[in-house]
């Protein structure tokens, strides 16, 4: 055996066997926190890849957060029908086709008249089919406008950046919009109107338990409108290739009664609350020394840049970094410090340089924007 | 070697050796999609709305429909199908290509005047622009 390939094969021997003992991963980063297993890591680790694959492919996207076929919304209960009912006449063909094909071919093997196969190629070949396609087609064309209807009441504007979302409320009678990000929040018993755009490069807007996807295109408007119906937490995607970190790019959306909605947006409304500990006014004084606000909006504050995302609620969010971290202190600390790692070619520069100390406390006053 | 070519002292009309007139019934179907996808989007962004967009896609689809009747008619006559039942076209010859060419042309006619109703349903839907 040569040398390189016994190296090859020790290599794939040894970590075969330390990932069945042990779990350990290939790389020795043991220090890497288990939150990140679900970013993608430039070493391909095939076996885990498997076991994730085949988990997928066995339970994932019947139910869930993120699946079309756990609808919690009108429109998401409409293509999930038209799916089921799609799915359904599809195994009905197959086992028609199959079973015609056996019963001619293994069964009863016989001659047919010519007018008995002509008859079949154009009733089965033409006419039935035609007729399918027509039905399935008038249904699905039927729906597509009540999938499309206005929105009453509020409006919310949700603009692709890289790789993260800005959302804005606008609540009937408003003109000023409620500014956040990364997260978007619907009322039940309602249809939103989503009014979509892009900031440099395409993304899509897609909430599968909620509803269809719509293209965000940098220069034009495009709109969806959602009717939630369960409230919950579900999670959307950016469905549309737009760089380093579409993978990366996810929100949490959340559905409320409308009561609960209303509340909530009113707290959003208002200024951010100021720190009330001891570390979390050296939190905020990190935060202004290290110019955070000439990117970042805290409403209340100095901080008034508009770059990145508005962080005047930031810890209100169920997820850090657009869908991609808990909202953890350590996943914070970890974000703050070097942002690349967990998402590549994110635009916020790291913050490595600075001591743990003032990291600690950076997140705290973060964490404290509630 | 030898070879059935049969030299008929009239050139038989172009028609009956021509592929373009047997995908005839394919490029109205496909003129009728571009221009209704351009009728509707021009009539939602420039003037009316979807009454507008409605009332060009049933024009368009009358005239398409029109059209491949003519086309299909043409197609039938050409394969000449009740003639003589011939729907084996296999032979290097005239008679053959020409009832070849009819038989496809006719098919072709058939499945485009499908998809131009198919292409013309979201009409009877569409409520607005949106």
């Amino acid at each position: 055996m040569r040398p390189v390939r016994r190296a090859l094969r020790d290599r794939t021997d040894s970590t075969g066997a330390s990932i069945a003992q042990n779990s350990e991963p290939l790389r020795d980063d043991a220090s890497r926190p288990s939150y990140l297993a679900q970013i993608p890591r430039r070493g391909v680790n095939v076996k885990p890849f498997r076991v994730s694959l085949l988990t997928i492919l066995a339970t994932g996207g019947c139910a869930g957060q993120q699946s079309v076929l756990d609808p919690a919304g009108r429109d998401a209960e409409v293509l999930a029908t038209l799916f089921w009912w799609m799915l359904g006449g599809a195994v009905v063909l197959w086992i028609l086709m199959n079973g015609i094909l056996f019963y001619v071919s293994r069964a009863k093997e016989r001659e047919f008249s010519r007018r008995t196969a002509e008859l079949f190629i154009i009733g089965g070949g033409i006419v039935f089919p035609t007729v399918v396609l027509a039905v399935l087609l008038s249904y699905a064309l039927s729906e597509m406008p009540r999938q499309r209807d206005l929105g009453s009441g509020l409006t919310v504007r949700v603009v692709g950046e890289s790789w993260w979302w800005r959302v804005e409320y606008l609540p009937d009678g408003w003109d000023t919009p409620i500014v956040s990000a990364n997260e978007l929040r619907l009322p039940t018993g309602s249809r939103s109107e989503i009014k979509l755009a892009a900031n440099g490069v395409i993304h899509s807007l897609w909430i599968p338990a909620l509803g269809g996807k719509t293209d965000m295109i940098p220069g034009r408007e495009t709109r969806m409108s959602l009717e939630p119906e369960t409230p919950g937490d579900y999670r959307g995607q950016c469905t549309e290739f737009c760089g380093e970190s579409h993978a990366l790019m996810a929100f949490g959306a959340v559905v409320m009664e409308p009561e609960a909605f209303a509340d909530w947006l009113d707290k959003q409304a208002q200024e951010a609350a100021p720190p009330t500990g001891t570390e979390s006014i050296r939190g905020r004084e990190v935060f202004a020394a290290e110019g955070c606000g000439g990117c970042h909006t805290v409403r209340g504050t100095p901080a008034d840049g508009l770059v990145g995302p508005d962080l005047t609620h930031l810890a209100d969010r169920r997820t850090l970094a657009a869908g991609v971290l808990p909202m953890t202190e350590a996943a914070m600390i970890d974000w703050l410090r070097d942002p690349e790692a967990i998402k590549p070619g994110v635009h916020m520069p790291a913050y490595g340089h600075l001591d743990d100390a003032d990291l600690s406390a950076l997140a705290t006053y973060l964490l404290g924007l509630t | 070697m030898t070879r059935i070519e049969d030299k008929p002292d009239d050139p038989p009309p172009y028609r009956h050796r021509s592929i373009w007139h047997m995908i005839a019934a394919p490029v109205v179907w496909s003129l009728h999609f571009a221009g209704v996808y351009a009728w509707t989007a021009l009539s939602c962004a420039r003037f009316g709305g979807p009454d507008e967009a409605r009332l060009g896609i049933a024009l368009a689809t009358a005239a398409a429909l029109a059209l491949i009747v003519v086309i299909g008619w043409r197609a039938w006559k050409q394969w000449d199908f009740l003639d003589d039942y011939d729907d084996v076209h296999d032979a290097p010859t005239t008679e053959h290509r020409r009832e070849f060419l009819g038989h496809a042309g006719w098919l072709l006619s058939i499945i485009s005047a499908i998809g131009v109703l198919f292409v013309a349903a979201p009409a009877f839907y569409i409520g607005s622009c949106l």
